[in-house]
């Protein structure tokens, strides 16, 4: 009889949860809202290959921020540019090619467009920037 | 577009269902044998059908892929038709039909049935939520399966990308049955993935009631349904696409299967096939199904041996080894040829090996480790910025030890040595999911907190029928079909030197 009532507690419980949450659905979604974003870029972009990725903070801070538990955000949003555009390849680096610049936790440090030699392509809005590095890769 | 999509489940469905039916003819029998061939079988199928997908692209023939399905499932049928047009004689005893139902039994089924739309509704609900999944799904499973599928004749790129933090040398059954499924419908759909976390969701809770209902009794299949329903992370984790339910489906299989040469005289080949083929699919879905595929075949062996002797430790084995092998085939040539090295892997030397190996801080942090999460993972995902808590919460591994007190055991005795192999086997995984995070060349505390829940909600569905398969039954007795004596029709059992009757099996 416990178990009975344990179970369906805990399942009622879940469903409860769920209910209250749906008035938020999907909107709060961010995968659906960073995908939407991204979805811009794809008419840019070649069909294939890699491009290259620059965000707020530098590039090989993305990994250690998240390897620390400090935050999580910038390599979701690195992991989410690349789930929408595969297969095309998003390299965690800015040089290469063609660069894109999500800037969704707002711009870079002051020159570091400047020292990877990015020039802006297009600019999407909501920080997103498409880029081409100028000079010999 | 659904059309399409059910036209790719169709195939490796019936397929898995009529190989269940071909290498455990007796399933046929009962309600609960049907069910279980069921729940299995479509599991195996598509796991199966992953495979066949895998040889297709490999072959550059995946536009054939529906033809090769069809053919495959046609076969299967064609085979259990053959099989099944075999003499009656052949068969030995049916499994009977449990008692007739009981007032509480009723009621039982009655409440298992609401709790089993409440589930269904909450993973609806938290697909609406995040309809990609959650973090795992996107950054590994569903971004594979999208890599693979808009690859097209460049599907092998990504594996050599350097993308590393996608974990490339993940197996493939997962990404390529949602990827065939798009295959079939000519594009992508938002809704196969979760469709595909659906399946393996409740097949589980089905194999779960269904192996129980024909094992020990109806009651203690719904109760342990219930118990798996009732935890929160198992639904989660479902809706959130990852792999490890599908590898959890695999594990309680496999186990489930070992358990039918309990109630066989012939070792019943056909089951440990089968258990073979679904340890072999642990592979296929995540890395951990390799420890699995490794310990279960150890276990089996093991335990064989030291009940019935080398001649049968051997024959059992090697008939499990025998369903294994052809997908086993398929994951070492993905791991030497396609897949890169595992960070883990990676990471790995010798003298940072040894000392991490007398670091007794690390079993110390471990072990604690285990404690919290082993008490507290049903309840959901750990926050990671919050770190492990003691939260039991309603159903935990403390419900299934109360229960345990409170109805008491019983074991049959033809099932001692089996349960004592499925014990055997899940304390082995324990033991070596903690030796792999004594030897992780990860941060150790980053490496438990992201992943040590997952991996306890792995084998928890088998843990749970470990359970309720030495539960005393509510009923107070032992289930009919266990005691029971063989129907009247059955030939007796045929004395040492005779010839033994044709197609043996007894689950």
């Amino acid at each position: 009889m416990l178990l009975i009532v344990l179970t369906a507690y805990a399942v009622l419980n879940l469903l409860w949860q769920g209910i209250r949450s749906y008035p938020e659905m999907p909107q709060t979604d961010p995968v659906t809202i960073h995908e939407a974003r991204i979805e811009q870029l794809k008419p840019s972009l070649p069909a294939s290959g890699a491009v290259g990725y620059v965000t707020t903070v530098e590039n090989d801070r993305i990994f250690a921020m998240e390897k620390a538990i400090k935050n999580v955000e910038y390599l979701a949003q690195y992991a989410l540019t690349q789930y929408t555009l595969a297969p095309v390849i998003v390299r965690n680096s800015p040089a290469l090619p063609l660069v894109v610049g999500n800037f969704i936790d707002g711009p870079p440090a002051p020159g570091f467009l400047e020292r990877h030699r990015l020039v802006p392509l297009k600019d999407f809005g909501d920080g997103l920037v498409l880029y081409r590095r100028e000079g010999k890769p | 577009m659904t059309l399409r999509f059910i036209a790719s489940l169709l195939p490796p469905l019936a397929t898995g269902i009529l190989l269940a039916f071909l290498f455990c003819p007796s399933l046929k029998n009962t309600a609960a044998g049907r069910a279980f061939a069921l729940f299995a079988g479509a599991g195996l199928g598509l796991g199966v059908a992953s495979c066949l997908a895998f040889l297709c692209l490999l072959a550059g023939v995946n536009r054939s892929l529906p033809i090769i399905d069809l053919a495959v499932a046609l076969a299967a049928g064609i085979a259990c038709f053959i099989a099944f047009q075999q003499p009656a004689a052949g068969e030995a005893r049916p499994l009977p039909e449990t008692r007739k139902r009981s007032r509480f039994a009723v009621i039982l089924a009655g409440i298992f049935s609401l709790e089993l739309l409440a589930s269904a509704a909450s993973f609806i609900l938290a697909f609406l939520k995040e309809p990609h999944g959650r973090w795992d799904a996107w950054l590994i499973w569903n971004m594979h399966a999208r890599f693979i599928f808009r690859g097209g004749d460049h599907w092998r790129d990504a594996f050599a990308s350097g993308l590393d933090w996608s974990h490339w040398d993940y197996p493939l059954l997962l990404p390529l049955a949602i990827a065939r499924s798009w295959s079939y419908m000519g594009g992508e759909s938002l809704p196969v993935p979760a469709v595909m976390a659906f399946i393996f969701t409740f097949l589980t809770l089905g194999l779960l009631c269904a192996a129980l209902c024909l094992l020990r009794s109806g009651s203690q299949g719904y109760l342990a349904a219930m118990v798996l329903m009732g935890t929160p992370f198992f639904i989660t984790m479902g809706a959130s696409q990852f792999a490890d339910l599908p590898l959890a489906f695999f594990i309680l299989t496999t186990l489930a299967l070992l358990l039918f040469p309990a109630r066989s005289r012939a070792g019943c080949p056909g089951a440990l096939i089968l258990a073979g083929v679904a340890a072999a699919l642990c592979s296929w879905t995540k890395n951990e199904g390799l420890l699995f595929l490794l310990v279960a075949t150890a276990g089996l062996f093991g335990i064989t041996f030291h009940a019935g002797g080398g001649k049968q430790a051997f024959r059992r084995t090697a008939a499990f080894l025998a369903g294994a092998l052809p997908v086993l085939l398929i994951v070492i040539y993905f791991k030497l040829w396609l897949a890169p090295t595992n960070d883990l892997m990676a990471g790995f030397n010798w003298d940072a090996l040894s000392g991490k190996l007398f670091d007794w801080d690390r079993y110390e942090a471990i072990a604690r480790a285990f404690f919290i999460t082993g008490i507290s993972f049903t309840q959901g995902l750990v926050d990671v910025r919050v770190g492990m808590r003691l939260n039991p919460g309603a159903v935990s591994i403390i419900l299934l030890a109360v229960y345990l007190l409170f109805a008491g055991i019983r074991i049959d005795k033809r099932d001692r040595p089996f349960l004592l192999q499925t014990g055997a086997i899940l304390l082995m995984m324990l033991a070596g999911y903690f030796f792999i995070y004594v030897m992780t060349p990860l941060d150790l505390t980053y490496h438990l907190i992201t992943s040590l829940n997952r991996l306890f909600l792995q084998l928890w569905p088998s843990v749970i029928l470990l359970v309720f398969m030495i539960a005393q039954t509510p009923e107070g007795s032992s289930p009919e079909h266990v005691t029971a004596p063989a129907p009247p029709h059955v030939k007796p059992r045929p004395a040492r030197g005779r010839k033994r009757p044709r197609n043996p099996e007894v689950p």
